[in-house]
């Protein structure tokens, strides 16, 4: 059976808004396509892993925000990973994290430049549910977003999604970003429990290989109504 | 005399919502008031002592208990129904008293602090809830350091064992700060007073800036939050000068015996991650009902359940309910653990077994819903 190591990257830090969730739907995910998808949990204090099929970051507070990226700064670990083809999902912080810059208690600080975004403080925070279209899945998403900060792409850099409802970046337009095998966006919800078949996504860039459609009755009945709120 | 005719004008309010709109009508009169007369609360606390009640988890039940032992000391009143945004306060000031026990929204504890000018705060705990409304527990907890530095006249009580608790208290000039030996916070990670990552022994946090739990005026035996909220509630009353009084943890588990359908069932109101999670450590049944809904009050975004572990309810019967009720199906059927679904309590109750005891756990708008049915 195929092997995939989930690292959830400082749940401590960047577990503030349910994030932590679409690392246990991977797994369980997996286990249809015969996968099994190991979850290590990566904390502030440990180093980073390089050898990651799918790597996750969540959404935070600012402080914890700052700690997250000091700790990511300590070794190239997550650009290493990405480079040899990992997939990332960074949502909220985590995706502010990996652009330029962003601002987090009240400063400008340099991100990962891993994403070709730059994030800003909004006029008004952003909350609420948000209703997107994902082109590259040709998919309706749906989650829930709660941020303050909005992000501009760089001419050229994709869009992760197109909103429908809701704010996501901040233009009401776009949601998130995305490069490669990284995925960045403001959808919590957690956004892969709201939205299995972006799960499955992920699972095919981490594998390399293409899964026949699962029989889930009940994730893909959440799912429905879940689009609804 | 502007004071006088406006709460002329809120008590026919509320007289007219009682007997025409047949409202219970707790936070109308006082909505009325402010409205007419925006000081109303500073000037109806001024010949008062005022106590106040503030916390994530288990104001209402807190409050209760500490306007019993207030009551001794003379005529109390307190906004006991919950309604504990500024309307609500000002409706339990409508009435004469020599002291109010108020319980205060999260938010709205600065505003009530530099109105009420009250002599003793009581701070019971804060993390993650309604984040789309709190949006940060660290703003929170911000705007209570600012508030409390404003107030040195106040003395201000709490659980240091809480990180976000233990950084407002090191702001306030008169303070008692309680340890119940240390314990675990969901949100515990980054310090809240510096920003630091920070560092846990065991089950006590001690920061390079300082903030620490080891450092406080008064350490008690350790215990479950019903238990703490009662000390803490008797050591403000003593502070204030009144003597002990003793509780059982059910006076402060907003607990509801009920009988349904002819079957009892204990109804537990649960709220956030670390209500849930205080609940689910104390399952005694193998007959679960769980009720989720997500309007304002409850938090209209769901993510959180994926920060409460459900392990607990491995092995037994699980009916879920609720608006919501396929939010939680879903994210048990991830964690592996079955349950179904039922339109409400009265049909799920019928799912289990003539004698069977029941626990429920119900969210807020859900559990208001019971408990007044």
């Amino acid at each position: 059976m195929t092997q995939i190591r989930v690292v959830r990257i400082h749940n401590e830090l960047l577990g503030t808004y349910g994030d932590q969730g679409n690392a246990e739907v991977l797994a369980f995910r997996a286990k249809f396509h015969g996968i099994t998808a190991n979850i290590i949990d990566v904390s502030y204090s440990d180093p980073l892993p390089r050898n990651g099929n799918i790597y996750l970051l969540g959404g935070a507070e600012d402080s914890a925000q700052l700690l997250s990226l000091e700790a990511l700064r300590r070794e190239r670990a997550l650009e290493d990973a990405i480079d040899d083809g990992a997939v990332l999902l960074a949502i909220c912080a985590g995706f502010q994290i990996v652009g330029n810059s962003f601002w987090a208690n009240g400063r400008e600080v340099e991100g990962l430049g891993i994403l070709d975004v730059a994030s800003v403080p909004g006029k008004k925070r952003c909350v609420g549910e948000v209703k997107t279209k994902c082109s590259i899945l040709n998919l309706e998403l749906s989650g829930f977003e709660n941020h303050s900060g909005v992000t501009k792409l760089s001419s050229g850099v994709q869009r992760f999604a197109s909103v429908s409802t809701g704010f996501g970046n901040g233009d009401k337009k776009t949601d998130g970003a995305l490069s490669g095998n990284v995925f960045g966006t403001y959808m919590h919800g957690p956004i892969l429990a709201r939205n299995p078949e972006l799960a499955d996504l992920l699972l095919t860039r981490a594998t390399g290989r293409q899964f026949s459609k699962i029989e889930d009755p009940l994730a893909t009945k959440y799912a429905h109504i879940a689009a609804r709120y | 005399m502007r004071l006088t005719l406006s709460l002329l004008v809120a008590r026919i309010a509320a007289w007219a919502s009682r007997t025409v709109l047949r409202r219970s009508g707790q936070a109308l009169p006082g909505k009325v008031l402010l409205k007419l007369h925006p000081k109303a609360i500073s000037e109806l606390s001024a010949k008062r002592r005022v106590i106040l009640v503030s916390g994530t988890n288990g104001k209402t039940s807190t409050t209760k208990v500490l306007t019993e032992i207030i009551s001794q000391l003379g005529e109390t009143v307190s906004n006991r129904t919950g309604s504990n945004l500024d309307r609500g306060s000002a409706s339990a000031l409508m009435e004469p008293s020599k002291f109010a026990v108020l319980e205060v929204d999260e938010l709205y504890l600065p505003k009530m602090i530099e109105q009420s000018k009250p002599e003793i705060v009581l701070l019971l705990n804060l993390s993650r809830d309604q984040l789309h409304r709190m949006h940060e527990v660290r703003k929170v907890c911000d705007r209570w350091k600012a508030a409390v530095k404003n107030a040195p006249e106040t003395t201000f009580i709490g659980d240091v064992d809480d990180p976000f608790i233990a950084a407002v208290l090191m702001c306030a000039a008169k303070r008692i700060r309680i340890s119940f030996g240390g314990r675990r916070h969901l949100d515990g990670a980054v310090c809240p007073s510096c920003g630091l990552y920070l560092k846990w022994s065991q089950l006590n946090f001690k920061c390079s800036c300082g903030l620490s739990n080891s450092d406080y005026e008064m350490k008690l035996q350790s215990g479950s939050a019903a238990y703490r909220n009662c000390e803490l509630a008797n050591i403000v009353g003593s502070n204030a000068g009144a003597k002990r009084l003793e509780f059982s943890s059910s006076d402060l588990e907003r607990t509801v015996e009920k009988q349904i359908n002819g079957l009892a069932t204990t109804i537990r109101l649960v709220k956030n991650p670390a209500s849930w999670s205080e609940a689910l450590t104390s399952l005694s049944s193998q007959n679960i009902v769980l009720i989720l809904n997500a309007r304002e009050v409850d938090g209209i975004d769901t993510s959180w359940l994926w920060d409460v572990s459900f392990e607990n309810l491995r092995g037994r019967k699980i009916i879920v309910c609720g608006e919501r009720a396929i939010d939680l199906v879903h994210r048990l059927h991830v964690a592996g653990i079955d349950s179904d679904t039922e339109t409400d309590l009265n049909h799920a109750v019928k799912r289990f077994s003539g004698n069977a005891e029941i626990e429920v756990l119900a969210a807020y708008t859900a559990f208001f819903s019971l408990v007044t049915l």
